[in-house]
């Protein structure tokens, strides 16, 4: 029975301080009691006082401590898709045109009644592209150069603005006129231009408006802002009172950016930690300060803005930056502690 | 524009000499459409590709699998960042107390908290459907929402 006296006495130490700090407290409780129910009362004796004895420190005037902060990573998801490469682009061209090539041919007659305008509009169509699909060119694998399937370097049906301007052209339905047998299309089109998307490089990105959320659309954008001292960094708090990391999150979102921000913070777990050792210790509340740790918490935002005007954590500015953005902003030690808890894209 | 392979047998199912009566049973051209699909000899022709057509296949091909796979591996490797680095925060908040410093007391406390699943999944947000698009929305983001 020496044995396990022994390791327990180990955990535990001589005056109650933990030696092997691994450990946590429950566990440590857990196993003292179960250590209680096995057997010796020497070892019952021993463990339960040495646990609320005081451990802080050897010398009881000066009480070391950090302060305990919670962090919050606001994030936006990204809007849109992200850009393809010119190679995915050519790739996926060349992949549809295989399939061209393999696929059934188009049976008019099931799908467009003869001497309807639809018929006939498509027979005009069909007369300029070659193929039912829309997206691919001027291309008919059925044709004697049917093999001809590649398209030269340079070539602008890859690329999407082109598929998004044949796709659109191919809704608006040019004026048939049924008599005459013939497609008349008008000059002006008026109506019949449908409406195209907005551009995936908006206004935002052309003037470098860093607070706006409609920049960067592809990217994930993180909410960074500035304090008092000019330093700039995630919104952060000391925790207070009793609170846990969820809810400090939520406190310090409405408290920075006021309560106009749709957010949502995602769990209880931090994603990241920050800790920072003050250049000389600090005389705070009875205690001397060492330095702080800063626990994350990821949260995102679904609609609204960040408006810092009576924030009561001192910001005074703030950006949304991309993930590549935020190290020109804020200090190279800050951000090797911060960067792996950011998503790339 | 010519085809030389249009089929030349009927797509009717109804036999000639009921055909040859005239109060035979009117069929609906549809069904004959219909039919016409599904029995059509025309199938894709093979692709034919030449020994040099088939080896820029090849290439492109090969090209494309080793491109996914470095996509894959980034992101294999971003998700590992992001778990170790969650595993860290919370490897401190497991050992430190209310002081910040390993041995006080609550010791663990906020780790406990932190791991608690109760309501995680209650309040996703709707917005979270949203897929991601080629293009943008042209009202843009919408700055002016309201907490009322």
């Amino acid at each position: 029975m020496s044995a396990p006296k022994n390791s327990l006495k180990f955990l535990l130490g001589g005056n109650g301080r933990p030696i092997n700090s691994s450990i946590c407290r429950s566990c440590r409780k857990s196993i003292s009691s179960r250590r209680q129910y096995a057997s010796t009362a020497a070892a019952v004796a021993e463990a339960p006082e040495s646990i609320h004895s005081p451990v802080t420190s050897s010398s009881p005037s000066t009480q070391l401590a950090y302060a305990l902060r919670a962090g919050v990573v606001l994030s936006r998801p990204p809007q849109i898709t992200r850009t393809l490469t010119p190679f995915e682009k050519s790739f996926f061209l060349y992949q549809k045109r295989l399939n061209e090539r393999l696929s059934l041919p188009f049976t008019r007659y099931f799908y467009y009644r003869k001497g309807t305008p639809s018929e006939i509009d498509y027979k005009a169509k069909i007369k300029s592209r070659l193929t039912p699909a829309r997206d691919i060119g001027r291309y008919n694998p059925y044709l004697d150069d049917g093999w001809n399937d590649e398209v030269l370097v340079g070539a602008q049906e890859s690329e999407p603005e082109d598929v998004m301007e044949k796709l659109l052209g191919d809704v608006e339905v040019p004026v048939v006129n049924k008599f005459q047998g013939e497609q008349e299309q008008e000059k002006g089109r008026g109506d019949a231009v449908a409406a195209r998307p907005a551009a995936r490089e908006t206004e935002a990105d052309r003037t470098g408006d860093l607070r706006s959320l409609d920049r960067a659309l592809e990217r994930t954008l993180y909410l960074v802002v500035r304090d008092g001292k000019g330093r700039w960094g995630f919104p952060s708090d000391v925790l207070v009172g009793k609170e846990s990391l969820h809810l400090a999150a939520e406190r310090i979102l409405v408290q920075t950016g006021g309560i106009n921000m749709n957010t949502w913070v995602v769990g209880n777990a931090p994603v990241g930690y920050h800790e920072h050792k003050y250049p000389k210790y600090v005389a705070k509340g009875g205690v001397s300060q060492i330095g702080e740790k800063t626990f994350f918490m990821k949260a995102r935002i679904m609609a609204g803005q960040a408006n810092l005007e009576g924030n009561k954590l001192g910001v005074e500015d703030f950006q949304w930056l991309a993930k590549e953005e935020i190290p020109k902003v804020v200090d190279s030690f800050y951000w090797s502690q911060t960067r792996n808890m950011l998503s790339a894209r | 524009m010519h085809f030389p392979w249009i089929q030349r047998c009927s797509f009717t199912s109804t036999p000639t000499l009921l055909k040859r009566q005239k109060g035979g049973p009117k069929r609906d051209t549809r069904i004959l459409l219909i039919r016409y699909f599904l029995h059509a000899p025309r199938t894709p022709r093979p692709l034919r590709l030449s020994r040099m057509r088939a080896l820029r296949h090849w290439t492109i091909h090969r090209a494309y699998q080793l491109h996914k796979e470095t996509l894959r591996k980034e992101q294999e490797l971003e998700l590992e960042r992001m778990y170790y680095e969650m595993r860290k925060a919370c490897e401190q908040l497991r050992t430190i107390g209310r002081d910040g410093l390993e041995g006080v007391e609550e010791e663990g406390k906020l780790f406990r908290v932190a791991m608690e699943k109760k309501g995680v999944w209650g309040g996703v947000p709707i917005e979270y459907a949203r897929a991601q698009t080629e293009w943008p929305s042209r009202e843009g983001w919408n700055s002016g929402w309201t907490w009322d």
